[in-house]
C-alpha cells in the first residue's frame, strides 16, 4: 500500500545529477542536488524529498501544536511548544473575556493546551491562539511526546492511519504537529492507543507499516476479548 | 536552565502510584536493570562504566605517590571528584562543580571512607612523607535519573579493579588494591505519600524529598543524606533504610562479589 | 613515562611501532545513539582514543545577549575527564582545551545550516574518555557524526584525521609515541567533497613534504568518512522493524 522508492541517506550524499529535482531538505551545488539531512529520501513525482529521521520542531503558522504553559505574565501565557522557540498565547486570544489577574484560573504554570500556531515573525516570535472549540486546556486524559518527524506517518497519507486508529482503538487522539499527543478514553484503550503510537513511532521508516499496525490491532484486541 | 512538568503528566504518575504502579511496571521497590563494564580506561589504574537502566556514569581511579596530610602522616588520601558535565543533560552547565555535584561527590566519598573499605594505612609509604593518593573521578554521561546509585556502584566496581602502579613509581611490583567492603547506596524518593526506589528521569523531577541510604556487607549503615526541600515521616525514613539495606546486599551480590 | 632512545627508529622493515603500514589508521569503531538525554549522540574509538559526543538542540539561548537574530549559534565544549591521560588532571578547563573548542567548532560550524534556526544554539559536547594523540580529531569525528544524528541539516559529514613527520617519513594517524617523539603533527578536518575546515601544524616540515602530508591526511579523512557514513545508514537498515535506543518516549514533561 505505502511502498515508495525510500533509502537512507546522510547529509552530503549525492541524490541527483539534475537540479530540478531538488525538494525539501536537498541543496543544490554545481548543479547536482544533495542531501542537508540524515533521513530518508523519497524519489517521487520527479522530485527528491529528504525527510529527517530526527530534529527539533519549527513552528509554522497554521500548525496545531500541544504546549505546556511555562510562565505566566503581564497578559501573555508562555507556553512550551517541544522546540527551540517559545510559544505566546495573548489573553486575546482565548475563546471568552478573561481578566488578567485570573489569567492562572485558566491555565497555570504545568497547564496543558491545544493550540494553533496564529503567526511565525521572521525573529521567530511564535503567536498561538485556542479560539476555536476544539482548542483549549487539556483537563484529562494522557499526554505522550514522540519525534515530530514522525507525525506525518502517524497522520498518514489523506488522514489514514490516524483516522483507523480512531476508529479501532475507541479513543479520542489529538495529533500536534511538535510530536505531542493527547489521548482520551477508559485506561485500557489509552494503553493501547499508546503503545500503537509508541510503535508507529519506532517503525515509522519502514515499509508496510499500515498492514502491520492493523495486524497488531487485530491480535491485541483478539486476546483481549 | 529548568523545565515545566506538565500537570497531566503528574497526576498520570500520581494515579499510577495510586494502583500500585510505575511508568515502566516497576515495582515501588524495584531496580533498573544494572551492568558494570570494567576496564574500559586502560590508562586509569580502575575504571568501571555503570549503566542502571539508560543512566550511564563511568568512574575512573588513578594513583599516585604524593604528601599525606598533616593531621594523618601514615594513612593514604583519597580524594573524590564528580563532574556532571552538560553532556549528560540538558539541565546541566559548564563549569566547575555545583552544590549538587558536590554532594554527589561527597557521598560517593563517604561511603569509600565510612565503610572501611580501603585501609588507608596500607597506602601510606613513607610515614609523614609519602603515601599513596587515590582519586576517585565520577564523570556522569547520561543523566535518565539515580547518578547517585549508579556512582556509588561505579566508584566501588572500579575500586575493585584497581591495580596499585606502584612500579611506574619504583615502589616494586604492582599488585592489587586491597578492597576490604562494599559500600553500596540506594535512593528513595517520595511523591504523594509513596516511596520510591531508584527513580528515573521521569519520576526525580516530581520528587520533593529523596533519602539516600549507604550500606556495608555485613548490613550496617554507613552514610545517609536526606536531599531535596520535602518531609519525611519517621516511619518513612526506617522504611527507607529496611529496603535500602535489602536491595544493597542484592546489589551487591549480584555484581560485585569480591 | 616512556624514555626513548636517540636512536629508535620508528619504522622498521616498512611497518610502524604498532605495526602499521605508514599509510594506515589505527582501528576505528563508532557507534551513533548511545545517549537517552541527548538530542543526538555518538561515540568513537581511534586506536585507544575513546571519546563521546553529544548534540543539544537547536535550542533556546541562555544567556540572552549570545543570542543572533538571523542564525543559530554553534557552541563547541571539548573536555578531557580527569582519569582520560597518564597523569592525573584536574578537571576543568585548561588553555589547550578552550583552543581546541575554537577550532573544533570551527571545523564544524561550516557545513551547519545556521539560518534554519534563528535566535537559537546547537551545543556539541565532546568529552574525552581516554586520550592517546588524536583526541581533536577524534572529537571532531564523533560530534560530526552526533550532528547528523540529532537532525541538524549539514551540507556533508566533516571527517578528521592527523598526518605525521617521524623518523624521516610521513605517516597518517599518529599514536602516542609517534606523536610524543616524532618531528612533525598535523591533524585536518574536511568536508566529502575535499574542503579544508581545520588545518594546524606544529614542528618542520618542507614544502614537499606538506603536500605529502596533506594528500595521505586527507585520504586518512575519506577512509573515516566511509566509516561515518556506514555506521549512520547501517543504524536504520539493520533495524527495519525494531529501532534502537533513540527513538523511545521521552518523557512529557
Amino acid at each position: 500500500m505505502d511502498r515508495i522508492e525510500r533509502t537512507i541517506v546522510v547529509p552530503g550524499d549525492i541524490l541527483s545529477e539534475d537540479e530540478k529535482r531538488s525538494g525539501e531538505g536537498t541543496y543544490v551545488k554545481d548543479g547536482r542536488v544533495f542531501s542537508l539531512l540524515y533521513g530518508l529520501a523519497n524519489y517521487r513525482d520527479n522530485r527528491i524529498n529528504v525527510i529527517p529521521l530526527a530534529g527539533k520542531y519549527v513552528p509554522a503558522p497554521g500548525d496545531h501544536i500541544i504546549g505546556i504553559v511555562k510562565d505566566i505574565t503581564f497578559s501573555n501565557w508562555i507556553v512550551d511548544i517541544s522546540s527551540p522557540y517559545d510559544g505566546l498565547l495573548h489573553i486575546s486570544e482565548f475563546p471568552k473575556r478573561i481578566d488578567m489577574e485570573e489569567m492562572s484560573r485558566y491555565l497555570r504554570i504545568g497547564s496543558s493546551l491545544m493550540a494553533r500556531v496564529k503567526d511565525v515573525d521572521c525573529t521567530m516570535k511564535v503567536e498561538l491562539t485556542v479560539n476555536d472549540r476544539r482548542l483549549g486546556p487539556i483537563k484529562n486524559g494522557r499526554l505522550i511526546e514522540i519525534s515530530h518527524t514522525r507525525v506525518p506517518r502517524l497522520i498518514g497519507k489523506g488522514g489514514s492511519m490516524i483516522g483507523m486508529l480512531k476508529k479501532e482503538l475507541n479513543c479520542n487522539i489529538f495529533v500536534g504537529q511538535n510530536g505531542r499527543i493527547w489521548v482520551s478514553g477508559n485506561e485500557d484503550d489509552m494503553d493501547l492507543a499508546i503503545k500503537t503510537i509508541l510503535i508507529i513511532e519506532k517503525e515509522a521508516h519502514t515499509n508496510g507499516l499500515t498492514d502491520r499496525i492493523v495486524e497488531f490491532l487485530g491480535g491485541e484486541k483478539g486476546s483481549r476479548s | 536552565m529548568t523545565s515545566v512538568i506538565s500537570e497531566i503528566r503528574k497526576d498520570y504518575l500520581y494515579n499510577l502510584m495510586l494502583r500500585g504502579e510505575r511508568g515502566d511496571g516497576r515495582s515501588f521497590d524495584g531496580y533498573r536493570e544494572i551492568s558494570i563494564q570494567r576496564g574500559l580506561i586502560e590508562k586509569a589504574e580502575g575504571s568501571a562504566l555503570v549503566k542502571l537502566g539508560k543512566t550511564q556514569v563511568l568512574v575512573g581511579v588513578k594513583m599516585q605517590p604524593g604528601e599525606p596530610f598533616a593531621d594523618s602522616p601514615d594513612r593514604g588520601v583519597i580524594i573524590t571528584n564528580a563532574e556532571l558535565v552538560p553532556l549528560a543533560s540538558p539541565l546541566f552547565e559548564p563549569g566547575p562543580p555545583n552544590e549538587v555535584g558536590i554532594e554527589l561527590a561527597r557521598l560517593v566519598d563517604r561511603g569509600v571512607r565510612e565503610s572501611k573499605s580501603l585501609d588507608l594505612k596500607s597506602l601510606c609509604i613513607v610515614p609523614g612523607e609519602k603515601v599513596w593518593i587515590i582519586f576517585i573521578d565520577v564523570h556522569i554521561l547520561d543523566d535518565c535519573g539515580n547518578i547517585m546509585d549508579a556512582s556509588s556502584i561505579g566508584a566501588i566496581a572500579a575500586l575493585l579493579n584497581t591495580i596499585v602502579p606502584a612500579k611506574k613509581f619504583g615502589l616494586g611490583e604492582d599488585y592489587p588494591l586491597e578492597v576490604k567492603d562494599v559500600p553500596i547506596a540506594t535512593t528513595a524518593m517520595e511523591f504523594g505519600g509513596v516511596i520510591l526506589f531508584d527513580p528515573d528521569s521521569d519520576e526525580e523531577p516530581i520528587a520533593s524529598t529523596k533519602m539516600t541510604v549507604i550500606s556495608t556487607a555485613d548490613g550496617r549503615i554507613c552514610g545517609m543524606q536526606k536531599s531535596g526541600t520535602g518531609m519525611l515521616a519517621t516511619d518513612q525514613v526506617y522504611r527507607i533504610v529496611d529496603i535500602a539495606c535489602e536491595r544493597a546486599r542484592e546489589i551487591r551480590e549480584k555484581f560485585l562479589e569480591v | 613515562m616512556i624514555f626513548m632512545e636517540e636512536k629508535i627508529s620508528f619504522i622498521k622493515d616498512g611497518l610502524r611501532l604498532d605495526g602499521r603500514r605508514p599509510d594506515e589508521l589505527r582501528p576505528i569503531k563508532i557507534e551513533v545513539g548511545v545517549l537517552a538525554r541527548a538530542d543526538g549522540s555518538c561515540y568513537v574509538e581511534m586506536g585507544k582514543n575513546r571519546v563521546i559526543a553529544a548534540v543539544y538542540g537547536p535550542r533556546e539561548v541562555h544567556p540572552r545577549h549570545l543570542q543572533e537574530v538571523t542564525r543559530a549559534i554553534v557552541r563547541y565544549r571539548y573536555n578531557m575527564a580527569s582519569f582520560s591521560v597518564e597523569e592525573r588532571r584536574r578537571p576543568g578547563p585548561d588553555r589547550r582545551s578552550y583552543e581546541l573548542s575554537k577550532v573544533g567548532r570551527e571545523a564544524l560550524e561550516p557545513v551547519i545550516l545556521t539560518s534554519y534556526y534563528p535566535r537559537s544554539v546547537i551545543d556539541v559536547f565532546v568529552e574525552i574518555l581516554q586520550a592517546d594523540a588524536g583526541t581533536r580529531t577524534a572529537g571532531i569525528n564523533a560530534a560530526s557524526v552526533a550532528l547528523a544524528d540529532a537532525g541538524i541539516p549539514m551540507r556533508g559529514l566533516i571527517s578528521s584525521c592527523a598526518a605525521g613527520k617521524v623518523g624521516g617519513e610521513i605517516v597518517l594517524d599518529p599514536m602516542k609515541e609517534e606523536d610524543n617523539f616524532g618531528d612533525a603533527d598535523m591533524p585536518i578536518a574536511m568536508t566529502p567533497s575535499g574542503e579544508i575546515t581545520l588545518l594546524q601544524m606544529d614542528g618542520g616540515l618542507t614544502i614537499d613534504e606538506f603536500h605529502e602530508a596533506m594528500e595521505l591526511a586527507k585520504s586518512g579523512c575519506r577512509q573515516i568518512y566511509e566509516v561515518q557514513r556506514k555506521v549512520l545508514i547501517e543504524r536504520y537498515s539493520q533495524l527495519e522493524g525494531e529501532r534502537g535506543e533513540q527513538a523511545e518516549v521521552t518523557a512529557c514533561d
